[in-house]
């Protein structure tokens, strides 16, 4: 028998600790594995329902957090459904981390402007506690988080309280679609990416949500004068094996689980169907 | 006369293959209809065993890398050793790819290096070639240059056998009254009949005008967005992924969990880029809608993506896709079409 850890497509079990219900169709599971597992923000994990199958998720917890890791899931397909139906006491496997993560040292003394759409904000949360662990080495910490309506935002108790983690953070939620529940801001998410107050010069952008809004929000970037290395973007792709093996998750001449999830926009600026 | 170079009557040969056969799993290619098959070995089948002739129409990889293989539950250590007979120069070839994929990345396979270590591979010269094959466009030869641990050629009644590595040495040393001094002009004879078959797969190419490496080299980046040569190409595709299936470089993999009374099993078996499904993602995100370009996708991954993280075209010009596609694609004339960027089909409606 080959041990997990020689072999890297074995998981270790993990218990479901909490499910917490964010949205009609995304829940967030708490997991307590059955052994530590360090994980940096942007990195993901194969999240298995044993006998059924597994699928990718960043972790979206923070990762100076020992003893649990958060998982923020939509259900979207056959295994999303499944783990839809997980119950506190059930048990999954995990393998992983995989892929590179948020590069903190790169962003340190900088202004870190955070773009996030719909579920988009998961690995986007592992960022911000990741930030907030060392608040002070970060000159502004700002997010812009677009959801379709405001039944659609995630982490809704928790992003309300962000703001107060310093002076230099700065959260705005806007939704797609206004209604009798919503007294904030309405359009997309690009609507709300302003440079007032932001030193692009000195500033990173990290966009992650569906491919759609990265690639405007990205243009969008782009127009208010970040240049793109200066945008990280995390990559959707059928992302399976993890350690650049299966062949599913290529771009150009990269693998999204090893080489990404998290690209600087120049390296992978001219590959083609990056946005689809 | 090298001192790593014997000879071996073909009686001799089957006895040590059968003597072998004892401790290991021994794999022959025989001749059924034009074709040839790898099967274990069996004595009572001699007279069909067939070790020249060119490629089997089984991947090599296929047992390396199984057609499909339990990967939770499993114990590699346990397979027998195995001994593949009858490998030939193109099936070689892939191992460059292979290797750097599973065995010299970033992280080890260990079900592959397993399988790797597991197996003896005695190659072959080629006896003659096929009109599909193309290996010498692709820096490739009809008979075995690396990654063998013991090459046998038939030359005059018997088989030159050539040592590649200690584990073929080994055999010769374990065996030792089969292997005979080579005579002097027997290295001679092996050579003009590599430089026969080398001739007649070089006739093909020119007739057929294929590129060689020099010549497809950047080809699929330069003509990537003409959607038309690509849609024309991909008209007959029937998507059944056959290309990939027979190919010796392709090596994605499609993990699948099952779980029955005997408890949880995580497999993988072959996938195949052609599929729709290949890199779609959950909320139905596909990066590759089209068949075209898929496609392409499948010459991209060849020709531009292993020639930049590998130095390394990953076709070895064994010609199996040209035979398995039940659509006519010719990978030969889809190169051919990109660098004289010319073709003759036409786009389908």
């Amino acid at each position: 028998m080959i041990n997990c850890k020689k072999n890297p497509y074995a998981f270790i079990n993990a218990e479901v600790l909490k499910v917490a219900e964010e949205t009609s169709n995304i829940k967030t599971f708490t997991l307590k594995p059955s052994e530590d597992i360090s994980f940096r923000a942007g990195q993901f994990m194969d999240v298995t329902l044993p006998g059924v199958g597994e699928a990718p998720f960043t972790p979206s917890s923070n990762h100076d957090h020992k003893g649990t890791l958060d998982f923020t899931i939509m259900s979207a397909g056959r295994v999303t459904k499944l783990i839809h139906q997980l119950k506190p006491g059930d048990t999954v496997g995990l393998r992983g981390p995989y892929g590179t993560k948020y590069p903190l040292d790169l962003f340190k003394g900088k202004e870190v402007f955070i773009v996030g759409g719909g579920v988009g904000l998961a690995p986007l949360r592992a960022l911000l506690y990741a930030l907030f662990n060392e608040v002070n080495d970060y000159k502004k910490i700002i997010l812009r988080y677009g959801a379709r309506s405001s039944g659609d935002i995630v982490y809704k108790d928790e992003i309300g309280t962000w703001k107060d983690r310093a002076d230099h953070v700065d959260v705005l939620v806007s939704c797609d679609v206004g209604d009798a529940s919503w007294s904030g801001h309405v359009g997309l998410v690009t609507t709300i990416l302003k440079t007032e107050g932001l030193d692009v010069n000195n500033a990173v952008s990290i966009v992650c949500g569906p491919p759609i809004m990265m690639k405007f929000a990205t243009f969008k970037l782009m127009d208010l004068g970040f240049k793109e290395d200066q945008i990280y973007l995390s990559m959707e792709k059928n992302m399976s094996c993890g350690i650049g093996k299966c062949g599913h998750c290529r771009i150009g001449p990269y693998y999204a689980c090893k080489d990404g999830p998290v690209f600087p926009y120049d390296k992978i600026k001219d590959l083609p169907n990056i946005w689809d | 006369m090298q001192n790593n170079t014997y000879i071996i009557s073909k009686k001799d040969l089957f006895d040590l293959f059968g003597r072998l056969a004892i401790s290991s799993r021994v794999v022959v290619p025989y001749l059924n209809g034009d074709k040839l098959f790898f099967d274990d070995f069996n004595s009572a089948k001699e007279d069909s065993i067939e070790l020249g002739g060119i490629r089997q129409s089984q991947p090599f990889k296929s047992f390396i890398s199984p057609v499909r293989e339990r990967m939770i539950g499993t114990d590699p250590t346990d397979r027998r050793p195995l001994i593949v007979a009858g490998v030939k120069g193109c099936d070689l070839s892939s191992l460059v790819l292979q290797d750097f994929v599973f065995q010299d990345g970033d992280v080890e396979d260990p079900f592959y290096v397993q399988s790797r270590k597991n197996t003896t591979i005695i190659a072959a010269d080629c006896t003659y070639a096929k009109e599909t094959c193309f290996c010498m466009a692709m820096e490739g030869a009809p008979y075995p240059r690396k990654f063998f641990d013991l090459s046998i050629a038939s030359v005059d009644n018997y088989f030159l056998v050539e040592v590649g590595s200690p584990k073929g040495q080994k055999i010769v040393d374990d065996f030792r009254t089969f292997f005979k001094l080579v005579p002097i002009h027997s290295i001679d004879v092996r050579q003009s009949l590599r430089d026969r078959v080398t001739k007649q797969i070089e006739g093909f190419i020119s007739k057929r005008e294929t590129p060689n490496t020099t010549k497809i080299k950047g080809m699929v980046k330069k003509n990537y967005d003409r959607t038309e040569f690509w849609t024309a190409m991909a008209s007959t595709c029937v998507e059944c992924g056959a290309c990939n299936l027979a190919c010796p470089t392709c090596h994605c993999f499609l993990l699948f969990d099952e779980k029955d009374a005997s408890g949880v099993k995580r497999f993988r078996a072959w996938d195949a880029c052609l599929y729709n499904t290949f890199a779609r993602v959950a909320g139905n995100h596909n990066p590759r809608k089209h068949l075209y370009e898929r496609l392409r996708n499948r010459f991209d991954k060849k020709f531009e993506f292993f020639p930049a993280v590998l130095n390394y075209f990953a076709c070895t010009g064994c010609g199996r896709c040209i035979e398995a596609c039940p659509g006519d694609i010719d990978i030969r004339e889809v190169l051919k079409g990109l660098v004289l960027e010319r073709w003759n089909k036409p786009p389908h409606d």
